[in-house]
């Protein structure tokens, strides 16, 4: 006859559990921050007292101030620097004229305005505002215009 | 002696659900776009851009003109991307620019848009950040020179 065990505390093994919730720990960890540090940013301060939200309109005399225009229904973009067309309306050579501004002592705190048209192509805006930033200049700001479907500029 | 793991299973449990949403999060954030190309455009991870507001700027459809404003959000089930009237942008900075002024944060906007929308679909969000008294504003793109379009 056999004779009953005493009835004890069942332990279950945990340990391949820890296993696999380690193996699926290290895999979202690295797939997370992976993925995290793949895209670029620029970065801007909006000037408060003269945006939409001041209230009013608000006239400014920046240093700098890039406009453009578009051209060929979006496939380019006419430049200007402070209301005068740029030559081969080339992002590279508005680059080589504000870092000449740079390089003649302009302060780069001073505002850079980019003011474009409603139809021009937000990859031309970027590179306006990305020729300012690597001229050196760090305040770049966006005339925005009070209503929807006037000029930007 | 037998070791107790149970705590550390549960942390770890906490841990993988913690990741899985963020991972989500993340890839939700992070709908395709084709971004514009800039060479000052400097790599951060999210965690640096602290308390934000995201708003994805994509055409309606390819070759359109039109566009759509794209959020993530939390419909109290799953993470859901919301599309918003150009309206509805205006509140939703409010409203985040209010909730973030209430818990003392400073709030940013991410903007991500495409690289071929009009420019009048970014400066609305613009005007948005601008109404809502929202200044610091952050633009994604992607690291570089922009590469040469076959022709």
């Amino acid at each position: 006859m056999r004779r009953l065990e005493p009835a004890g505390e069942v332990v279950p093994n945990l340990a391949p559990m820890v296993d696999v919730i380690m193996v699926l720990l290290i895999f979202f960890l690295l797939g997370t921050s992976l993925d995290l540090v793949t895209q670029g940013v620029l970065q801007t301060e909006l000037d408060p007292s003269s945006g939409p939200g001041a209230g009013a309109r608000v006239t400014i005399n920046p240093l700098i101030r890039i406009a453009l225009a578009d051209l060929r229904a979006g496939q380019g973009a006419r430049i200007f620097l402070l209301d005068e067309p740029l030559a081969d309306d080339d992002f590279d050579g508005l680059y080589r004229v504000l870092r000449d501004r740079r390089q003649a002592g302009a302060d780069p705190a001073n505002p850079v305005v980019i003011g474009a048209e409603t139809a021009v192509r937000w990859k031309f805006v970027v590179k306006a505002m990305d020729a300012a930033v690597r001229a050196g200049f760090t305040n770049v700001q966006f005339a925005v215009s009070f209503r929807a479907g006037s000029l930007g500029a | 002696m037998t070791l107790n793991l149970a705590p550390m299973v549960d942390v770890m449990m906490c841990l993988i659900i913690f990741f899985l949403l963020a991972a989500k999060m993340v890839a939700a954030e992070r709908h395709p776009v084709d971004l514009p190309w800039a060479v000052a455009a400097k790599e951060v991870e999210p965690s640096d851009l602290g308390a934000r507001v995201t708003i994805t700027v994509r055409r309606a459809q390819a070759g359109d003109d039109e566009a759509e404003y794209v959020v993530v959000d939390w419909d109290g089930e799953r993470i859901v991307e919301r599309v918003l009237e150009p309206g509805e942008v205006n509140v939703l900075l409010q409203n985040r620019a209010a909730r973030a002024a209430r818990e003392n944060q400073k709030l940013r906007c991410v903007i991500r848009a495409d690289r071929m929308v009009m420019y009048q679909h970014v400066e609305a969000v613009l005007r948005g950040c601008g109404l809502a008294k929202i200044s610091d504003v952050v633009f994604t793109a992607n690291s570089g020179v922009e590469p040469k379009e076959p022709t």
